[in-house]
């Protein structure tokens, strides 16, 4: 099995960050081999780094999942004790509609955190063998997997798109 | 005034992050007689439930036949506050207006603590609290299950699902921050904000998340706030009552919800500006547009209150005509009056005008806003039930009980608690999306 070695690198701004990942990403490193950190969220170039989601499909999943069980717990329970309502319907949806709206709405709510906390790792297990760079105040980092031992080449391209240091840190 | 007023220059991130951060740390003189006063008015407030715990609903002012009174009046108002937050925030979001900014967590925070507060004011009202788990459907052996058509269980559902996501969306900007604190603090606080940032790198997977997450939020929050409030309005819209079964309740409601939220909103700034030192990020800038939305929204409420009243009094109907008559021009006139001075003449003026325009007219023109849509409220409960509509039926005039004052004085009492407690906690302006960009003229 190939050695994993890390690349920890340092920018003063995020033009020469999407400049490195463009290198990077020719010279045959994927997406997913490439990790920005930073301070504040680092809005790049559509195609330079995308991550796509499905966060807005799972929400939407969400509201219809919980708005229909809701309104099929509504129906069942107000069959399962039929009052006497004088001819009026058992259930009604006019009467129960807010109720229906409500809970599709949280559905679209909890989906969305849930998602959220999914999607950004903070729930997975983490892999504790990738090393997590101290992001210095101003600074953008870019981590970098390499596989095998040959880091010069992506080194020397992150040198030349403007890293203000480059740092080779074997996998933890 | 504050439309000359300059915008401050752009100041570095290590200023920025100080400025917000140093808030948290020390306890001082201020802040303990601060907190301690309203903690001994929430006890006096809490001795008053058990008052009425003990000896029931006949040590309020309710009686036949105003059975809705203070606790009703309190728990609109308090839902109408939670406006503030949510969902100024999510507008200002969604639409990215860059002075939302040093607003938005200020704001996010009123409407968790404001939801809290006003959702207390049901179960109060029951006069039985220990019977409130009786709205949730849970399984029980006689088949017994709430009934769902009930805008009670409605107002259940709205609140809870509004509360939810107001949590979520307060929490979810406070992740970067946390993670920020968990890393220079003093133990029991490095802890706990590690647990809750859960373990935020700062990657570009994690803010990508963040920030689909926050937009959708912000768009989801929209309808749920919008509909709370249009449910709270329900509960009086749904009631063949005169002056009550009305179709514009629900967007009134709305309106007068986020107004006095704005007026709000505005108090608690210049609060956290004053007591906090954050004169250079909660300029005047920000408090000129916030007093241009209040003054927007007085005009969108005398337009509505107008349109309400206009329609019943061409109507002319005999039971709703004893009601307006009531609000107008006898028992409730000079409440009615004074509301409609507080809630447009004042803003108008002292807001309108631009000479008159500042932080200090700004907060005058919210507390009379305030005040105006606390007696709005009250207007909207109380007449309708005082008025009867059989002859021989009684017709004893409401005023509510020291215990019922009190309950109501513990709860913006609570108020401040819970904000001077979020704001030794938390920075109340979110440090990462207030840093400032080398292209950005917006602070």
């Amino acid at each position: 099995m190939a050695s994993v070695t890390y690349l920890l690198s340092e920018f003063r701004d995020k033009d020469a960050v999407a400049s490195a990942i463009h290198s990077l990403r020719a010279a045959g490193l994927g997406t997913g081999d490439l990790d920005v950190f930073s301070e504040e969220p680092i809005e790049f170039r559509r195609g330079v780094l995308d991550r796509p989601s499905h966060m807005s499909l799972v929400s939407v999943l969400g509201a219809i999942v919980v708005g229909s069980v809701a309104t099929l717990f509504v129906w069942w329970a107000q069959n399962n004790y039929a009052v006497v309502t004088g001819g009026m319907p058992v259930y009604s949806f006019w009467g129960t509609g807010v109720i229906t709206y409500e809970m599709t709405m949280l559905g679209a709510v909890l989906a969305t955190f849930g998602y959220f906390l999914w999607e950004s790792g903070l729930l997975r297990k983490r892999d504790k063998t990738k090393p997590v760079p101290i992001v210095p105040p101003e600074c953008i980092c870019l981590r970098v997997r390499c596989t095998g031992d040959d880091v010069a080449r992506p080194t020397a391209l992150l040198r030349s798109a403007g890293a203000t240091s480059v740092e080779k840190r074997a996998s933890l | 005034m504050f439309a000359t007023q300059k915008q401050p220059e752009l100041l570095p991130y290590g200023k920025i992050r100080e400025d917000l951060f140093r808030p948290l740390s020390g306890m001082t003189r201020k802040y303990f007689a601060a907190i301690l006063i309203p903690l001994l008015i929430i006890l006096f407030g809490a001795y008053a439930w058990t008052v009425q715990l003990r000896f029931g609903m006949g040590v309020t002012g309710l009686q036949r036949p105003v059975f809705w009174g203070f606790y009703i009046v309190d728990f609109v108002f308090w839902i109408g506050i939670s406006h503030a937050g949510t969902l100024i925030s999510a507008i200002l979001r969604l639409t990215d207006a860059g002075w939302r900014k040093p607003i938005t967590r200020a704001a996010e925070a009123i409407t968790l603590f404001a939801l809290m507060i006003g959702g207390l004011f049901p179960i109060i009202h029951l006069g039985r609290a220990w019977y409130f788990y009786w709205l949730i459907p849970y399984p029980n052996m006689r088949l017994l299950w709430p009934n769902f058509r009930s805008p009670l269980l409605w107002d259940l559902t709205a609140i809870l699902t509004y509360v939810t996501g107001s949590a979520i969306y307060l929490y979810l900007p406070l992740i970067p921050d946390m993670a920020q604190l968990a890393q220079h603090n003093v133990p029991w606080r490095r802890k706990l904000y590690h647990a809750l940032s859960l373990g935020w790198t700062g990657s570009d997977t994690e803010w990508h998340a963040l920030e689909r997450a926050m937009k959708l939020m912000a768009g989801i929050i929209l309808a749920v706030a919008i509909s709370v409030h249009t449910v709270v309005a329900w509960d009086f819209a749904m009631a063949i009552a005169p002056m009550w079964h009305s179709t514009i309740f629900g967007p009134y409601f709305v309106v007068g919800a986020i107004f006095s939220g704005l007026a709000g909103l505005m108090i608690v700034m210049a609060a956290i500006r004053k007591f906090m030192g954050l004169e250079q990020y909660l300029t005047r800038h920000h408090f000129d547009n916030l007093a241009k939305l209040l003054l927007l929204m007085s005009i969108l409420w005398l337009y509505f209150t107008l349109a309400e009243h206009l329609t019943v009094w061409y109507g002319n109907d005999p039971a709703d005509m004893a009601v307006f008559g009531a609000r107008t021009r006898t028992r409730f006139a000079f409440l009615f009056w004074l509301m409609v001075g507080v809630n447009f003449v004042v803003p108008f003026v002292l807001l309108g005008i631009r000479k008159l325009r500042g932080i200090t007219t700004g907060v005058i023109a919210s507390f009379g806003i305030l005040l105006g849509m606390f007696l709005e409220r009250y207007i909207i409960v109380v007449p309708t039930l005082s008025v009867t509509r059989l002859p021989a039926a009684s017709s004893n005039f409401y005023s509510p009980s020291w215990v019922e004052l009190a309950i109501t004085a513990a709860t913006f009492a609570g108020m401040i608690v819970l904000y001077l407690l979020f704001s030794k906690l938390f920075p109340i302006i979110a440090v990462w999306e207030f840093k400032p960009h080398p292209h950005e003229d917006e602070i």
